[in-house]
Order: C-alpha cells, then structure tokens, then sequence
C-alpha cells in the first residue's frame, strides 16, 4: 500500500473559488493563488502539468497520475487557500469556500474514496477556525486541519491553543504548509527576505522548527495528549541537532518550564510527523538508513509527492536508499496509522 | 552545606529541613564541584497561579555552577531526568559527631 500525504489540489481558474463564497464577502477583492512573490524558475509546478487549466485541478486527471501511474492508494489533499490576507474575517471565508470547493468538486464525487482532504481554517481568527473545525470535523473524508506555516506568531502561544484543543477532540492532526506569498507575509528566513528562489526554498521550510519547538515549551503537546501536527514541507534534516539543542538547554533551565516533563524531543512520537520532500536527506544513499535512524525519523516520516509542485517526488524516489521496514513506515505505515488508513478494498494493494 | 575534604572530589554535607544529606562533590554531567552550586528550591507546574509555577523543596535542590542541572540532594536525582543521578552518601550523627559512610 501506498499513502500520498501531501497533494495540492488547485482551483481550474482562480475565480472558481467565488462560486463557493458567501454573498457578502463575493465581490471583495481576493490575491491570485498564483500571486507569489518567489516564483521557482519554469513554474511553481511540473511542467508537464501546465494546460488549459491550473495544474493539479482536474480531479481525474490528478487520479490517473497518482492512483494510475504512481501507484498510490490514498491521497490526502491539501490545498492552498491565500496565505496570510490582511482582512482575517475574509480570510476566514476564503478557508471555508475552499473546503467547500474541496468537498463539491474532490471528494464528495470520488466514488473511488481515495481522496481524503483537509478543513483549512485560519490560525488569525480562532474563533472562526473552532467553528469551521466544528462544522467540518464529522466529515469521514475530511481527515485533518491545515493551517500555513507563514503566522504571526509560533503556534506554541496561547492565542492559537483553542484551535488544537478543538482539532485534537475531533482527533484531527494539524497540517502545517507553506502557503502565502500574498504581500502580508513575514519573512521568510529568520534574517529577512532572500533575494532569489534558491535562498528562499532552501530556507522557508525549515520554520517549522519555531511552530514546534514552541508547541513542546509552551506545554501544548503536554496539555493536549491526542495533539498531533504534520509538518509538509519537509525540513527534517535539521530535526535531529535542534532537537539536541532544546534537549539541553531544558536540561539546564527545566525549572522555567516545568510542564515540560519529559525531554523535548520524547514529544516526538506522540506528536509530530513529517511529510517527506525531494530536498531533505543526504546526497549520498549509502548514509540514508543510519541518517534516517536519527531522532526516530523512521516513524515520523510519511510519503507526500507534493504534486503539482515541480519538486514533486514518486514513492520510489522517497523510498530511495531505506531498509524495507523504513520504506514500508514512509511510504504507508506511519500515515495509515495516523490519519486510519487501511489498505483498500482487495484487488487493490500492491 | 559544608564541604568535607575526603575522597576524590570531597563530599557537601546539607542540611535540609533538620536532616542530614551527604551528595559528592563532582557533576555527573562534567564533572564540575557540584557543591559550590546554589543551594535552594525548585519549581512545578502551577497553571492556576499568575506566574504558572510554584516554588518547591526550598534547600533541598542544588544547582550546578557550570550547567544549572538541577540535583536533588536527599536523593541525588537529576531533576530532569532522574536517571541522571550523583553519589549520595548516608550521614549518622551520633553524640553530636557526624559520620558519613561510604
């Protein structure tokens, strides 16, 4: 069995999302889902995707090339809203037309039910956020949040914690993604803005570090036991010597955290995975199994193509250089056991 | 606390609350002269309290001058990690002589 965990599905033009906004917010100004400022040289997306449409709207299209041609069993579908909009009301409607997009065009006609997908909320308004969790969470197709890695502060604080306590009632892990480019964001290294795309894409994933290690000091894992966040863009190459670093500055300053009961990085497990990315690990294949080793990566990481992207990468070349029990844990194991995944009806398992 | 001159790396002798506890004087982390650490409390978790947190076992924690590690010296655990622990010894006290033993 195969687990894609991280695809984007795409809107075939931008004003398809107006169809899905309510009437008093559908002739506000909303930024193109294109409209980023560090664009990947050739297109943010396969070239081969590029048609008459946005790559990556077209449900059966998407289905022949994940199901058909990459063997996947399930996708999990992540998609983009805006980012950070200024007007967090109206952002907050944009992440509801979007689900209901998700659920009208993706996955209510998926009669395959290969599909699941992701109620996008917006972390700027938690208010709004916990109501769309609660208007959404019963849905069987719907299997986490997703919120963009651009916020205004780390997740870790307080004014965001109503969000996970409500996705982790409903047991709903939080998806964090790269998802902005619309002018309000913030920058995106811990220095300011890169000047070029490679500056940009080697660093943006990596604050994911920030949303995590605050979510262990803080004490929201420890508060909120059934707590779980992914993080898709990737990034986990650097988890091991942070993780070294928040593991010894707590063995010296315990005392100022006490919530924090146990070492950091034993919140792992129970806590945190990632979605895999073409750009994390070591060049050489011969060091993967040992590297993967590191920090428990092996039941941490889960296959994400992260299609349409141009980086998207196939199972095989996720897998590439892992023993078979690390190649199994990616590429199905550890998402079916987080999102409840099991293999399809018989016939189908490969 | 009174640091006695014996063995390797001398031994603090505390007093907390009115008995008696002996820990060595050497980091288990580094080695550092744990006894010349501050002696005093700790803190727990206290979420319904302004500060979120309560101090606790005053006297009883010393902290070590290099690192901070917190050590418990009635038992000689790490407070982090009780695995993490240093040598105790125990104290006798018999007609106003103090004994440790090794």
């Amino acid at each position: 069995m195969i687990i894609d965990t991280n695809v984007q599905p795409h809107f075939r033009y931008n004003a398809e999302i107006r169809r899905h906004l309510p009437a008093a917010h559908k002739l506000r100004s909303i930024p193109d889902v294109e409209q980023q400022w560090y664009q990947a040289p050739g297109g943010n997306y396969r070239q081969d995707l590029y048609g008459e449409h946005y790559p990556g709207s077209d449900p059966e299209t998407v289905a022949r090339h994940l199901f058909d041609d990459a063997k996947v069993d399930y996708a999990v579908l992540n998609p983009l809203t805006r980012g950070n909009i200024a007007d967090y009301l109206l952002n907050s409607r944009i992440c509801a037309a979007v689900n209901d997009w998700l659920l009208d065009r993706w996955l209510e006609p998926d009669s395959s039910n290969r599909f699941r997908g992701t109620i996008r909320v917006n972390p700027e308004d938690p208010k709004g956020a916990v109501a769309e969790i609660e208007r959404l969470a019963a849905h069987p197709k719907l299997v986490q949040v997703g919120v963009p890695m651009q916020s205004r502060e780390p997740y870790g604080k307080p004014m965001f914690e109503p969000i996970w306590e409500a996705a982790a009632a409903h047991r709903l892990p939080v998806a964090v993604h790269i998802n902005g480019g619309n002018g309000v964001d913030y920058p995106p290294t811990f220095a300011g803005h890169a000047d070029t795309y490679p500056g940009y894409a080697a660093f943006m994933p990596l604050n994911y570090f920030v949303h995590m290690a605050t979510l262990i000091i803080e004490g929201v894992f420890g508060r909120h036991p059934d707590l779980r966040f992914v993080f898709a863009d990737g990034g986990y190459d650097i988890l091991t010597p942070l993780m070294w670093r928040l593991d010894t500055f707590w063995l010296s300053m315990r005392d100022q955290t006490p919530w924090v009961d146990r070492y950091p990085s034993d919140y792992l497990p129970a806590h945190v995975r990632f979605c895999s990315s073409a750009f994390d690990g070591p060049t050489d294949p011969g060091q993967m199994q040992r590297w993967m080793e590191f920090s428990g990566k092996a039941e941490l990481l889960m296959y994400g193509s992260g299609y349409p992207h141009w980086s998207t990468s196939l199972p095989e070349e996720a897998a590439g250089g892992l023993d078979s029990a690390q190649r199994d844990n990616v590429l199905w194991r550890n998402a079916g056991e987080l999102y409840g995944l099991a293999a399809p009806a018989e016939g189908s398992i490969r | 606390m009174k640091l006695v001159d014996v063995g390797k790396f001398g031994v603090g002798v505390y007093n907390v609350g009115g008995s008696l506890h002996a820990i060595v004087n050497y980091c288990s982390h580094e080695g550092a002269p744990l006894c010349e650490g501050l002696i005093g409390g700790t803190n727990e978790t206290a979420p319904d309290e302004p500060g979120g947190l309560r101090r606790v076992k005053d006297g009883q924690i010393v902290r070590c001058p290099w690192h901070n590690w917190e050590f418990d010296v009635t038992t000689g655990q790490n407070l982090a990690d009780p695995k993490r622990r240093v040598r105790t010894y125990d104290v006798d006290v018999d007609d106003g002589k103090v004994y440790l033993t090794a």
